[in-house]
């Protein structure tokens, strides 16, 4: 109960702080675009375009009797919120090191507010995503109103994330690149461009431990096979999820108050 | 009369074996060479065993060389480290004067930063709106709102981010040499802002190297050396502090 006031008492004190910071991310970020914010419909356009052309065409990877865009496009808008909110998470205490130096402020607002401002960004590209799953016909189905629920999964899992590698990234500034190393490789091992199925059964067991592939599944059962996630799907999801928050809050509040003399 | 700051036996300690950016490399080799960075001892103490209470209203100085722990007591005082041992209450809200510009957004424009500061500083929405005009007014900068705080000089930031900090009225003002900001006549104009501030109650923490200032504004000064806190009382601690060069 306790607990709940003190999160009801930050909403209401640093709420507005949290607004300017996200507010702030996004002017930046487009205001020297000639394109501004259509890039966020853009990118992922152009992206999956690239990859579906390499991935298709070239490489002739298929999944049968589904649309090979949308079921890349599904996998690359879940893989990309996490890789882009996870990374700018990471920086995010070291870079505003100046304010913490000078102003108390609760610290966890750094990285939460990263995740915040890709996660608008996110909601931007289910505009492209359903554009796809219309024109190529795939169509809708009333489960889609169970979406937001991996949304918030993969919300909180990259949330959680963001807490260990913004507090790990100030005390092992090396975690800048290897993380850049241990993304790509976790590109490779979600099954974004290809179907796990496709797989030797041991190896695609272990894959299915990876939290990003629960979420995608999740979504890949509704949008493409149009079917009701089990109740596994839920739990699985949920519990990875939770799992990784509280895991990345237990880290980073033991570790906040030592930021300060290693930055 | 109830004491605002209240400080009991606050020492600070640093560990000067920690590099800044320790790296893996650095634990590679120290791994190789047997070495437990964190046993080595050189413990430095900012701070030793300072106590001292504030009533509302005073304006303290607080003045000593360079490395005397003043600004590790403020930083103390506002919350942004921890006190190694001791502790410091703190009854009311406190607004440090961000170093200047620290908390601007060098892309956005100055008006955008207004909104982005204040909320730093912890200021609601709608306070901010009510009082842009006037911050605008004060830092005379009105033509250049919608201009990118990158183009500006660094006295017009500073004239901006002074205007900001000073605009509210906060029970406690933390100001770490901040007078000497802008040109001559808005060093006169910050001047008078602190000094109205001072007469309408402000209970003042002012660090600065030049005695003549601390003598102008303070009616206490704390004099702090190597972390101790050397003399305790009213401006005539200045004079003893410049004397002590002089012998």
């Amino acid at each position: 109960m306790k607990s709940v006031k003190n999160i009801a008492f930050a909403l209401k004190t640093y709420g507005f702080l949290m607004q300017q910071l996200v507010g702030r991310d996004f002017k930046v970020k487009y205001k020297r675009n000639v394109l501004g914010i259509a890039w966020s419909l853009l990118y992922p356009v152009l992206l999956m375009g690239v990859m579906a052309i390499v991935f298709s065409r070239i490489f002739k990877i298929n999944v049968p009797g589904v649309s090979y865009l949308v079921y890349l496009m599904t996998g690359l808008v879940y893989f990309n919120y996490f890789s882009e909110a996870s990374s700018l998470a990471m920086g995010s205490v070291v870079v505003n090191f100046s304010l913490i130096n000078k102003v108390y402020l609760p610290k966890y607002i750094f990285p939460l507010s990263k995740c915040i401002f890709v996660g608008i960004n996110f909601l931007l590209t289910l505009i492209p995503l359903y554009a796809v799953i219309i024109l190529t016909g795939t169509g809708l189905n009333w489960y889609h109103l169970l979406l937001p629920f991996s949304f918030f999964c993969l919300f909180l899992f990259t949330v959680g994330m963001g807490f260990v590698l913004s507090a790990v990234s100030v005390f092992l500034r090396d975690m800048f690149y290897i993380y850049g190393i241990v993304l790509t490789l976790w590109t490779y091992l979600t099954p974004i461009m290809y179907d796990i199925n496709m797989m030797n059964p041991k190896f695609a067991a272990i894959l299915k431990f990876n939290p990003l592939y629960q979420y995608i599944n999740f979504a890949r059962m509704i949008i493409i096979y149009r079917s009701c996630p089990s109740w596994l799907n839920f739990v699985a999801s949920l519990g990875s999820a939770l799992l990784v928050l509280l895991f990345g809050v237990f880290v980073f509040r033991r570790n906040q108050d030592k930021f300060i003399y290693y930055i | 009369m109830q004491s605002i700051i209240s400080a009991k036996n606050v020492s600070m300690r640093f560990n000067l074996g920690i590099e800044k950016g320790y790296s893996l490399k650095q634990a590679f080799v120290d791994l190789i060479t047997g070495k437990r960075r964190d046993k080595i001892d050189n413990d430095f103490w900012a701070l030793t065993d300072v106590s001292f209470e504030v009533a509302p209203g005073e304006v303290i100085g607080f003045i000593g060389n360079n490395g005397a722990g003043k600004s590790t007591l403020l930083k103390v005082i506002a919350g942004v480290m921890n006190p190694t041992k001791g502790s410091v209450s703190v009854c009311g809200n406190i607004c440090p004067m961000i170093e200047l510009g620290a908390g601007f957004d060098m892309d956005l424009t100055a008006d955008e930063n207004i909104f982005l500061n204040g909320a730093i500083m912890g200021y609601s929405k709608d306070f901010i709106s009510s009082k842009r005009d006037e911050i605008v007014e004060f830092s005379e900068l009105s033509d250049f709102m919608s201009v990118p705080v990158k183009n500006f000089s660094s006295g017009m930031i500073a004239r901006l981010a002074f205007s900001i900090a000073t605009i509210v009225d906060p029970e406690i003002l933390i100001v770490d040499e901040i007078l000497s900001v802008g040109d001559y006549s808005f060093q006169q104009k910050s001047e008078e802002k602190m000094l109205s501030m001072i007469k309408g109650g402000t209970t003042v923490l002012f660090v600065s190297h030049s005695a003549a200032s601390v003598k102008k504004i303070c009616n206490r000064v704390i004099w702090l050396d190597h972390g101790h806190v050397i003399k305790d009382g009213d401006t005539s601690v200045c004079d003893e502090y410049v004397a002590s060069f002089s012998v």
